[in-house]
């Protein structure tokens, strides 16, 4: 479990996360949902240790800010928006990389690790393209299947291990997108935990068991999906009248991933 | 012998080229350091000399005087030339993978100014240092003022380039432009002072140039380069982190700012000394890492060691070409590196436009 309470981050002199409290649960995806500037990212990136915060941090019952960074990298990896790359890196090179710092050090076992985590991001066959020469959304992906690496058990020694993904779905189309929300909820079947900063709430509402709605650096509401998206939460949040679960009007096309046939 | 075990046919693995690239270097620079020490004005061969070398004696076909000149003038100049080669070529990549760019060179960014700045300060000023701090330093005053001088500017550039982890390659460059002029006019000023014994010491490598190397050069400047060199291959998964960005490095273990420290203090070590001795010789920090990459790619744990041995090549061949062109004169060897490697840089400078946004 990933446990933040009354976590504050100020940046430049401006409170960008405000009191915030926050549990994120093995065996569960929590999803950060708010308006842009809200501080999702922020928070997350406060989550994983990658900047300052203050207020209380804990993994698995650990404070976070006393562990070393090898072992919050067995505990926990970190998908970033976007990462570009000035080095012609093939996408295997890339992939291997999530095995260099973690625990793997046999090299067929790293094989197939790498192996098995681009195919999870149906990524079969890149192993020997150039990173810099694949689409945003590829290289997104592969960017996951890094990360996949660097913690392929869910459960280490009996603790559960936490993918910490911010937007991990922005650059993809929709069949992509099924699909990585589907690999998301598979490792928190298999014991790990997701935390995720998600922009598409349908997909919220389809894969996230808790979720936390962020407004101005604080957490406005938090629950499961049904009962934090209301019409009156996406008024107040995003500032948006619209009905939560209503029908557009007739003779408009509408698509949701809720009727995918998985 | 290593062909049974290479597995080039895995895609996108390059492991197995990057060691027979390794392999193929070190054989190429024990040829090179033999045909350096045989490439003159006396004629002893390329066989003369190895066996003159392995043996320690002087051999029948090897006269006492063609001894001399390949164990006393040659060889210390190559093998001076070998480490001087490999520190620069290795510094650039250390630079560009902190940087996370393919332009950073010592050389360019200002590094090499700054050690020079600290050379001439030594020279020039040095014999106003207490005598009890020279006798304790000894030989090595020189490059220890070249590592601080080289450490400052790095250290200046990296405040001034990088800002919550995110280095301006823009600003990069211009900051190393904004460096070396200050570190070259305040060396100007010091020349303009400084007595005649003085300028000749500092004209001398202000050129650039391997002509001076002697057994004592090498045993000062050696055993610097060479250590600090040895640290770098400890980095290098830290390093291959480090180029998808700070934080990203950070998340998948790597202590950074550690990391970095050990870094940017054994790019200077190594500079000051290659300065110290040398010049600055321009460019071998850019050319080597980049046409290595292209081979067996940016792989920092391969990277460093082929680095290292193509730099000394590389430089080993500049200085033959240098000492043979206009014999019986020389060309100082840091216009040959600048003749060849800034049309390259230009080169890269165009293949890169778009991603480096300038």
């Amino acid at each position: 479990m990933i446990c933040a309470k009354n976590l504050s981050v100020r940046l430049a002199g401006k409170l960008i996360v405000d009191a915030l409290s926050l549990t994120a649960k093995a065996g569960q995806v929590t999803a950060i949902v708010g308006p842009n500037g809200s501080g999702k990212t922020t928070t997350m990136k406060a989550i994983s240790g990658e900047i300052a915060s203050s207020g209380e941090l804990t993994i698995n019952g650990d404070d976070m800010r006393k562990l070393e960074p090898w072992q919050l990298a067995v505990r926990r990896a970190v998908l970033p928006q976007s990462t570009t790359i000035t080095f012609p890196f093939t996408v295997r090179e890339i992939v291997r990389m999530g095995l260099s710092t973690g625990l793997n050090n046999d090299a067929a076992h790293a094989q197939a690790i790498a192996a098995a985590a681009l195919a999870a991001v149906d990524l079969e066959g890149f192993e020997g393209r150039f990173y810099q020469e694949l689409s945003g959304g590829e290289q997104q992906r592969v960017q996951l299947a890094r990360v996949l690496t660097q913690i392929w058990d869910p459960v280490l020694d009996g603790r559960p291990c936490f993918l910490m993904l911010d937007e991990p779905v922005s650059s993809l189309d929709i069949r992509h997108q099924l699909t990585i929300m589907q690999l998301a909820r598979n490792y928190c079947l298999r014991g790990g935990g997701v935390i995720a900063v998600m922009h598409d709430l349908n997909l919220t509402a389809m894969f996230a068991d808790h979720m936390v709605m962020m407004k101005r650096g604080k957490a406005i509401a938090a629950g499961a999906p049904a009962d934090v998206l209301t019409d009156a939460a996406m008024e107040e949040v995003f500032g948006c009248r619209m009905r939560v679960s209503g029908l557009p009007a007739a003779g408009t096309p509408f698509i949701l991933p809720q009727t995918a046939v998985l | 012998m290593i062909g049974h075990r290479l597995r080039l046919g895995a895609e996108g693995d390059r492991t197995g080229l990057a060691r027979l690239v390794i392999a193929a270097l070190a054989v190429l620079t024990v040829l090179v350091l033999l045909l350096s020490t045989a490439t003159g004005a006396s004629d002893a061969s390329v066989v003369d000399v190895a066996l003159s070398l392995v043996s320690g004696e002087p051999s029948s076909v090897l006269s006492q005087r063609d001894r001399i000149i390949v164990i006393d003038i040659r060889l210390p100049r190559a093998l001076l030339g070998l480490v001087i080669g490999a520190a620069l070529a290795v510094s650039g990549v250390v630079m560009q993978g902190l940087f996370r760019n393919p332009l950073a060179d010592p050389g360019l960014i200002g590094i090499s100014s700054g050690a020079a700045l600290g050379a001439v300060l030594m020279i020039v000023l040095g014999g106003a240092l207490p005598a009890v701090f020279l006798g304790l330093v000894g030989a090595f005053a020189l490059p220890l003022a070249a590592f601080t001088g080289g450490l400052v500017a790095t250290l200046l550039l990296y405040r001034i380039a990088t800002r919550h982890g995110q280095t301006s390659i823009a600003t990069m460059l211009l900051a190393g432009l904004a460096i070396a002029a200050l570190a070259n006019a305040v060396t100007g000023v010091l020349i303009y002072v400084a007595d005649d014994r003085q300028l000749r010491d500092v004209t001398f490598w202000s050129l650039g140039s391997l002509a001076g190397a002697t057994w004592p050069k090498v045993v000062t400047a050696g055993p610097i380069i060479l250590l600090s060199l040895s640290v770098l291959p400890f980095l290098a998964r830290g390093l291959n982190a480090i180029t998808l960005g700070e934080a990203t490095a950070f998340h998948m273990g790597v202590k950074v700012q550690k990391l970095k420290n050990i870094a940017v203090v054994s790019v200077a070590a190594a500079i000051g000394a290659a300065v110290a001795v040398s010049g600055g010789i321009a460019f071998v920090g850019i050319v080597v890492p980049h046409v290595l990459r292209m081979v067996i790619g940016p792989d920092h744990r391969y990277l460093l060691p082929a680095s290292a041995l193509l730099g000394g090549i590389l430089l080993l061949a500049a200085d033959m070409f240098a000492r043979t062109i206009v014999a019986p004169a020389e060309l100082p060897i840091g216009i040959v590196t600048a003749l060849a490697g800034a049309p390259f840089f230009l080169w890269v400078l165009l293949r890169h436009r778009a991603s480096t946004g300038l």
